[in-house]
């Protein structure tokens, strides 16, 4: 297929939606948090429904990825007027297809957030909770079908491919990507732009591009409702990367855990193959590239680019040290670009409309916006998108809807098992990786739990060096060793068993893993216990045995003092 | 070829591009603990031992693993670098069970020797004590889990140098175990030519031949360079 032949297929389709045959046209989102709270029983009643009352002609239902507020699904959404309906059952589907179908107006207590907010609006687009959001690797999340390679066209996909392999040079993509400031999404926040060039300016006859959808830090959820609700998104990113560095040949690591997103994914493919988006010669150009899925088996570690690497090439999936960095030497020993989900989800619109309008989102350093995955004591927690420097309140109060039954603040983790705590003090913080970073806190894949009162620091602390211990890949002796004793002298804080020695102790061994760990593993895995003890060392301190209550602490009866 | 000129702990050196860092500081007896690195076979940076301070970079990196280059500052005996060397020897000798009294390798130890080195008098983490196999099914050799401190020398050895990869791990974290072929007894391995050098490789008593007892192991790591150097030779 080339250049023209791709404007026809869009053209038609275009042709097809605007002289719609349907009327109407009804979404269910069966993202991850839908399925679960059973939006594919919706569907299939749904479509029953529809069937009984012989609107086949008049009402198309398209399954949608993820539409955000996850917390309320199984949520449907009356597309033409983006007006949803929340916690739908299949009791109440002949009524919503009465009223909004037939007589033509929404049920309102049954609308998202009626439950909660005095007036619910009939365009979700007006709710405070989508109003505060931008965006942009979610767009066109939750309004097109991720199984239809068609639904992708219609809404501009592959015209970002279409522009770099007809009007740009590698060069020109790779100046546009810098232009634009965005910085990896993964965690590090590495600049894109830089970490292409990078590649690209090694000289190799075969590179690799790589994707990294491991994702493996408990909470989060971005990538994968990315990959399952846009697949040819990634796609798309993943080739102008292809055609930037010089690589023909891609890798997207996607997870055991996401049966779904794999097989989104792998049908992405073999549509993007089937029109020629993929494979020899694409649109014309003499630029070949194709996609290859490899299934990790779920270790934390596996995400980590180096393990990703030998997991990749069939072997143990441990660390080494680095340098050399993949970019130099990477997949079977080739140069090779490894990226985030978010990052290459991120290439196409900045494409479209320029690394200039990029970078002006977000904050001078931080460009662009951030997929949080927003979870806790929080009223409407699900998956957000916002600008950089967006504060941590207008996320908890605007977006989040406030705390849960009326709770009070008291932190919000971010970054998962390799971040920290922001305490009340700081509800303000303009997010983005600076700030975090100097709040004892990462930026990480974008994992965002909010606690209240009732959150126990300590314990909040120990679960995470807890899911860090089981997750070393037990290759360094720091991480191996040093991770089981900070949990258990945890513990034993948290039993109330411990002393001021134990303490001092943990916090010299948290310092020692951090700084001589092989990998971000064991380097990150204090960062929780040290944000709680930068900003909640007292409920540390209260639990310690001080030296006047010795005499108070019960012997058991068969240990002789 | 052109010397690269490096500084380490104040002194000027010089030295050919591609070696790392701790090949020059040991061709200059410049003292650099290790543990994983063993000369004849690929290094991997596990053990951590043999971290060294270099200016201008946040991170410690592992002599080991590191190439030199143009003009670099390093440091080797800070404060930092020998604090951290005291915790990681703890670390090893709290992570399994090293009664160095009744073990074979009393006395040839690389692990009691860094004990010393670092003058370890006393251990301030609690032993985890974990139960640990031994497996006496070879005809010949043991393999005592107790002992290991899983620097993964015989892996490596075995795979490299013999080319029969009885080894490997399995696991993750403190869990982590050596293996003989796919976790079965090592008597009844397909890939093991018992050829014993392993047991040269290892620096602590988990390998060992039966026919020897308490302190009476003699090891000889060094070998398994002297033969790949041979062996270069004949090539
Ligand atoms: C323990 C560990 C786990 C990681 N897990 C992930 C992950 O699940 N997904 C990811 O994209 N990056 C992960 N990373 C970061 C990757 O190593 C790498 O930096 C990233 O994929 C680079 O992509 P980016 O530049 O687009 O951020 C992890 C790093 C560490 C140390
Ligand atoms: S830091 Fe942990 S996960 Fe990383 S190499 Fe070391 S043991 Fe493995
Ligand atoms: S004796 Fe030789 S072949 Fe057998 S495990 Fe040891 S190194 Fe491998
Ligand atoms: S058996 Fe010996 S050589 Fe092998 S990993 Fe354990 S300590 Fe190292
Ligand atoms: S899964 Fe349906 S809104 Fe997120
Ligand atoms: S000797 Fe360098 S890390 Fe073990």
């Amino acid at each position: 297929m080339n250049r023209q032949d791709l404007k026809t297929i869009i053209y038609a389709e275009k042709a097809k939606v605007e002289n719609n045959k349907y009327k109407h046209k009804i979404g269910v989102c069966c993202g991850a948090g839908c399925i679960s709270s059973g939006s594919e029983e919706v569907l299939k009643k749904l479509q029953e429904e529809v069937t009984t009352r012989g609107l086949d002609h008049d009402v198309e239902i398209i399954p949608t990825g993820c539409m955000g507020p996850c917390n309320q699904g199984p949520l449907m959404k009356y597309l033409p007027d983006h007006t949803i309906y929340q916690k739908v059952d299949c009791s109440n589907i002949a009524a919503i297809v009465q009223s909004q179908i037939i007589d033509k107006k929404p049920i309102e207590h049954l609308l998202l957030f009626a439950d909660t907010r005095e007036k619910p609006f009939r365009d979700a687009r007006e709710d405070p909770f989508f109003k505060s959001q931008l965006k942009i690797v979610l767009r066109n999340c939750g309004q097109l079908n991720p199984e239809r390679i068609e639904d992708f066209l219609v809404h501009d996909g592959y015209q970002a491919l279409d522009k770099t392999l007809c009007e740009m040079s590698p060069e020109d993509v790779i100046a546009e990507i810098k232009h634009s400031r965005l910085r990896g999404r993964g965690g590090a926040g590495y600049p894109t732009g830089l970490k292409w060039e990078t590649v690209y300016k090694y000289v190799n006859d075969q590179k690799y591009v790589i994707c990294n959808g491991d994702e493996g830090d408990p909470g989060a959820f971005m990538d994968r409702s990315v990959l399952e609700g846009n697949p040819h998104r990634v796609l798309e990113g993943m080739a102008i990367a292809g055609y930037a560095i010089g690589a023909t040949k891609g890798y997207a690591y996607i997870r055991g855990e996401y049966p779904l997103a794999i097989k989104r994914f792998e049908t992405a493919i073999k549509q993007a193959r089937k029109m020629g988006l993929l494979g020899t010669d694409i649109l014309g150009s003499n630029f070949s590239f194709d996609v290859e899925v490899r299934i990790g088996a779920g270790a934390f570690v596996c995400g980590e680019e180096t393990a990703l690497i030998a997991s990749i090439e069939g072997k143990r999936g441990t660390p080494r040290p680095r340098p050399p960095f993949p970019a130099e030497f990477g997949l079977w020993g080739k140069p090779t670009l490894i990226n985030n989900v978010e990052t290459f989800a991120s290439i196409s619109p900045i494409i479209i409309n320029g690394g200039e309008w990029y970078s002006e989102i977000g904050t001078p350093k931080s460009a662009g916006t951030k997929v949080f995955a927003l979870a806790g004591k929080i009223n409407y927690s699900g998956l957000i998108e916002v600008p950089m420097g967006t504060s941590l309140r207008e996320i908890v109060f605007d977006i989040g809807g406030g705390m849960q039954g009326g709770g009070e603040f008291k932190a919000a983790q971010t970054g998962g098992p390799s971040g920290g705590c922001i305490p009340a003090g700081h509800l303000d913080v303009k997010m983005d990786y600076e700030a975090l970073t100097n709040l004892g806190s990462i930026m990480g894949s974008g994992g965002l739990i909010i606690m209240d009162q009732t959150s126990d620091m300590v314990d909040v602390a120990r679960f995470f060096m807890e899911f860090c211990m089981d997750e070393s890949c037990g290759k360094c002796l720091p991480c191996r060793v040093g991770t089981k004793m900070m949990c258990d002298l945890l513990q034993k804080i948290c039993d109330n068993r411990a002393t001021q020695i134990d303490l001092d102790r943990l916090e010299e061994l948290a310092i020692y893993v951090k700084e001589t760990s092989l990998c971000g593993l064991g380097g990150s895995a204090p960062n929780p216990l040290l944000s709680t003890l930068r900003h909640f060392r007292n409920e540390y301190q209260n639990r310690l045995i001080r030296h006047e209550q010795k005499d108070q602490i019960e012997v058991p009866s068969n240990i002789q003092v | 070829m052109n010397k690269l000129t490096i500084y380490i702990d104040d002194k000027q050196f010089q030295a050919e591009p591609g070696k790392s860092i701790l090949e020059v500081c040991r061709e200059h007896d410049i003292e650099i603990l290790t543990m994983c690195h063993l000369k004849g076979v690929n290094d991997v940076g596990a053990c951590r031992l043999c971290l060294v301070e270099i200016e201008g970079m946040s991170k410690l990196l592992s002599a080991c693993t590191t190439k030199i280059t143009a003009n670099m500052v390093i440091h080797t005996k800070t404060e930092r670098i020998k604090k951290y060397q005291r915790i990681t020897t703890e670390l090893f000798f709290a992570e399994r069970n090293h009664v160095c009294a009744v073990c074979v390798a009393n006395g040839t130890c690389e692990l009691q020797d860094l004990g010393y080195k670092v003058g370890m008098d006393h251990i301030r983490y609690p032993f985890l004590f974990p139960k640990c196999e031994v497996d006496t099914s070879h005809p010949w050799y043991v393999m005592d889990q107790n002992r290991c401190i899983m620097c993964t020398r015989c892996v490596r050895v075995c795979n490299e140098v013999e080319g029969a990869h009885n080894w490997d791990v399995k696991n993750r974290g403190y869990q982590v175990r050596i293996i003989s072929d796919f976790d079965t007894p090592w008597g009844e391995s397909i890939t093991c030519t018992s050829c014993g050098k392993c047991l040269q490789a290892c620096p602590t008593g988990a390998l060992w031949p039966k026919a020897i007892v308490q302190g009476q192991m003699k090891k000889n790591p060094e070998i398994i360079d002297e033969l790949m150097e041979r062996r270069k030779m004949i090539l």
